[in-house]
């Protein structure tokens, strides 16, 4: 017994100066970048696809932001929210029709070759604009690219785009790969897809399917010093509750966009030489949204949507879905985005008995058996919180007598029965709001959509003025004109309810508190880690 | 009652028939002790077991009652393993017997597409289903059938080789009987128990491959498994760990069940065999 005690003071001495030691040099702040050592992350997914100009999504960025870089970046402090980089300085003419970048000097290809304005035009127009998953919208009416010289670019379109919506698209749709790599060939089928070659600090290494991918520095790197990290590498952990282990084991230093479960935060917080970041996700906001199939004749009815909005507790899914960590919403602008928001819109109080007021107002009075009607409710499988917040709305429709029966799929099929198949009546998705409402958001209420077009109206939801609205505000040139006509829209679609928007969340992430510079811009999961480095 | 007593001989009989007792008990009660939805938001959420005895066993992350879960799974489980057991027994037994009893070119051909299923692993097999045709009770109750069925048909058809050869089957092709009615009357009957000494084994293994299938989010969304719960309670592993335990135990013990009281019925029949 007495042993026992020994051994546990021995312990809780040795974890206090564990403690000490790990405290101390955070005093210190204003130190000089270290350079060296390898960066150790945590990947829950595998992407093939590793070219962010073709792929714009956080997946790919994940990896291959660190390789190929965009025209610039987003910034807390910067002008317009925009950091520079392969493009210095960028302009747009008044009349919409044309945006002037100039291009940085001296940038190298990683395979010694130089960056021009050719690559430039090569990828938005054989790229962005016709095999980009976002850039096909941004980038429609984009017709030519002139290169007065090596660099300068000019992208010419044929109808008035707002220079705005090119400017908050920069970040995510962006990237620039190389012309000679892809010019022969067909795009899509190029090696380079999944060995990227680009202009970023890191090279890529290698690839072990199922365990790892090793980026190395790169020595030609434009950044002054940079990159501080000799190699990054990302271990394949796909079971989520196998990371906080590999943390605390120091297994990897890092691991972010919510591979830490929520519900072990709390737990790991208090883990010595571990910290919680919730920094460094601004620019990539997730929307918890419930979609409804307007072809149903009870969903068609506002006053049925007023009660579904009126049956949902937005605290409670804040408080037990997400743990506190996200915000509730009050309509398809996320509250801190700093542009667009307005919380001038009708909002929804949670009130059941309101909402079945407004059931029976509607016509649907409850059976027997206290149900109204029934439905099909499927949510998206991709996060957690969007299967558990099915199982909580299921209990919130009951309680107004609505009865939802789940429907589980995997991604494929989600896809497939919610975009293609509308074989839906309620769907929970996660949409992204990506810095601008033309550019994955509109998309969603805006009707003449083509079926099995992902992540858009398949609801059946069709609204002339809602319609209008999102042409006007789509060439309205002048930014705070275009910004007001966007705050109409938030107004019009909490009005109208084409979809209900719950919750906005964002993603943490778990890191060593040896790493330095992390979270020092919005999108930074998803940046190029240029300025990251190690202690000790 | 002399089976009776000699059934419960053994300890282990014992055992296997108090679990599956009160595991019957439990499902027949659910609905008595649990009215409602069990999937309803009962209280705060992550309730410790133990704290507050209007929810002895504790809550989930959203607040609902851990017990009230726990009973209704009960249900789930029974129904689908002897629902399960129940088809695959008769699917193996009617063609095990046909295979048999026909002989020559219908026993190769039924053979072989035992064989086919055999070398699947049954899992997969019932992954494979329910990814297809979606979840939902009947089908993954199907799916476990599907995979559970060849070893019935092959035992079905050992017996039926043997019997068919008997002195009474012969007097009943002589007074005229139909093939089939002496198959399905007079063998199917005589080769029966064997095949259902296979039945403890078959809804074990059916009750455990509806837990994994929950578990992998192939279940019926809209009813409470056990293989669900667990599935839930991972993510919450090192923080709310009895939230997987709980249904775990439940799951080991009505296994262990089923494969004892199995165990006790094939003694206690062997034995009176031999007896007789």
């Amino acid at each position: 017994m007495s042993d026992f005690r020994i051994s546990r003071r021995t312990m809780l001495a040795g974890s206090a100066l564990l403690l000490a030691s790990t405290a101390m040099p955070t005093i210190g702040w204003a130190q000089t970048p270290k350079k060296g050592g390898r960066l150790d992350v945590a990947a829950d997914s595998e992407p093939r696809n590793l070219n962010p100009a073709i792929v714009a999504s956080n997946g790919v960025f994940f990896i291959s932001s660190k390789i190929v870089e965009t025209l610039a970046e987003a910034s807390f402090d910067g002008k317009d929210g925009l950091d520079p980089r392969l493009a210095v300085n960028w302009e747009g003419a008044t009349d919409g029709l044309s945006v002037t970048f100039k291009l940085r000097e001296g940038v190298k290809w990683h395979d010694g070759k130089p960056f021009t304005s050719a690559d430039v035009a090569f990828s938005a127009l054989q790229i962005w604009k016709p095999l980009q998953n976002l850039g096909r919208t941004v980038f429609k009416d984009l017709e030519a690219v002139d290169t007065p010289d090596e660099l300068t670019a000019v992208f010419k379109f044929t109808k008035p785009t707002p220079f705005q919506l090119i400017r908050n698209a920069l970040p995510a749709l962006s990237s620039v790969v190389p012309k000679h790599v892809y010019e022969t060939g067909k795009i899509e089928d190029n090696p380079a897809n999944n060995a990227p070659v680009g202009t970023g600090p890191f090279k890529f290494a290698d690839y072990k399917p199922g365990q790892y991918y090793r980026l190395e520095k790169n020595a030609d790197y434009w950044g002054k010093d940079q990159p501080y990290l000799d190699e990054i590498v990302y271990q394949v952990l796909p079971d989520r509750t196998s990371a906080a282990s590999a943390l605390e084991a120091e297994e990897i230093q890092l691991a972010a966009f919510s591979a830490v479960p929520l519900a072990d935060l709390d737990r790991i917080s208090k883990v010595p030489g571990l910290k919680v970041i919730t920094k460094g996700y601004e620019g990539l906001t997730y929307q918890l949204v419930v979609e409804i199939n307007h072809r149903r004749k009870e969903l068609a009815d506002l006053k049925v949507r007023q009660a579904i909005a009126h049956a949902i507790d937005k605290d409670f899914v804040v408080k037990r879905v997400f743990l506190g960590y996200a915000a509730t919403a009050t309509g398809p602008v996320p509250k801190n985005d700093p542009q667009f928001y307005t919380a001038d819109v009708p909002t929804y109080a949670f009130d059941v008995a309101r909402a079945n007021a407004l059931l029976d107002e509607a016509g649907y009075k409850k059976n027997d058996d206290g149900k109204r009607f029934s439905l099909r409710l499927l949510p998206a499988p991709y996060f957690n919180e969007t299967k558990q917040f099915g199982d909580y709305l299921r209990q919130a429709l009951a309680a107004i007598g609505i009865d939802a029966q789940l429907v589980n799929n995997d991604s494929a099929a989600h896809i497939k029965a919610v975009y293609t198949d509308h074989a839906f009546d309620l769907a929970v998705g996660p949409p992204v709001f990506r810095g601008d409402p033309a550019i994955s958001t509109t998309i969603l209420m805006q009707s003449g959509i083509p079926d099995g077009v992902p992540f858009s109206n398949q609801g059946g939801y069709k609204n002339d003025d809602l319609d209008a609205l999102i042409a006007k505000a789509s060439e309205t040139l002048d930014t705070a004109a275009r910004t007001e006509l966007y705050k109409q829209f938030q107004k019009k679609v909490a009005e109208d309810l084409p979809l209900i928007n719950i919750a906005e969340w964002s993603f943490i992430s778990v890191a060593r508190d040896t790493v330095r510079n992390i979270a020092d811009n919005p999108r930074w999961a998803v940046s190029s880690w240029a300025d990251t480095w190690i202690e000790g | 009652m002399n089976l009776l007593r000699r059934f419960l001989r053994t300890p282990e009989a014992i055992a296997g028939a108090v679990i599956l007792a009160a595991l019957f008990a439990m499902a027949l009660a659910a609905s008595l002790l649990f009215p409602g939805d069990p999937q309803a938001i009962a209280g705060t959420a992550l309730l410790l077991p133990f704290q507050d005895w209007s929810l002895p066993l504790g809550t989930d992350r959203l607040g609902r009652d851990v017990l009230a879960e726990l009973f209704h799974g009960a249900r789930t489980s029974l129904a689908v393993g002897l629902a399960a057991a129940a088809a695959a027994l008769a699917v193996g037994a009617i063609v095990g017997t046909l295979a048999g009893f026909a002989g020559g070119l219908a026993d190769e051909v039924l053979m072989r597409i035992t064989d086919a299923f055999q070398t699947v692993p049954s899992f997969l097999l019932a992954l494979a289903f329910v990814s297809i045709v979606g979840p939902s009770l009947g089908v993954v109750v199907a799916a476990i059938a599907l995979g559970a069925w060849t070893g019935p048909a092959r035992v079905a058809r050992a017996e039926v080789l043997s019997i068919r050869e008997r002195d009474f089957v012969a007097g009943a092709r002589v007074i005229g009987m139909h093939p089939l009615e002496i198959a399905f009357r007079e063998v199917l009957p005589n080769a029966l128990p064997p095949v259902l000494a296979l039945s403890s084994v078959i809804v074990a293994a059916a009750i455990l491959t509806e837990a994994a299938l929950s578990f992998l989010g192939l279940g019926d969304p809209n009813r409470v498994t056990w293989g669900g719960m667990i599935a839930e309670g991972r993510a919450m592993l090192r923080t709310a760990p009895f939230l997987s335990i709980i249904p775990g135990v439940a799951l080991v013990l009505t296994v262990l069940g089923v494969y004892l009281a199995g165990e006790g019925v094939v003694e206690t029949t062997a034995a009176m065999r031999g007896l007789s």
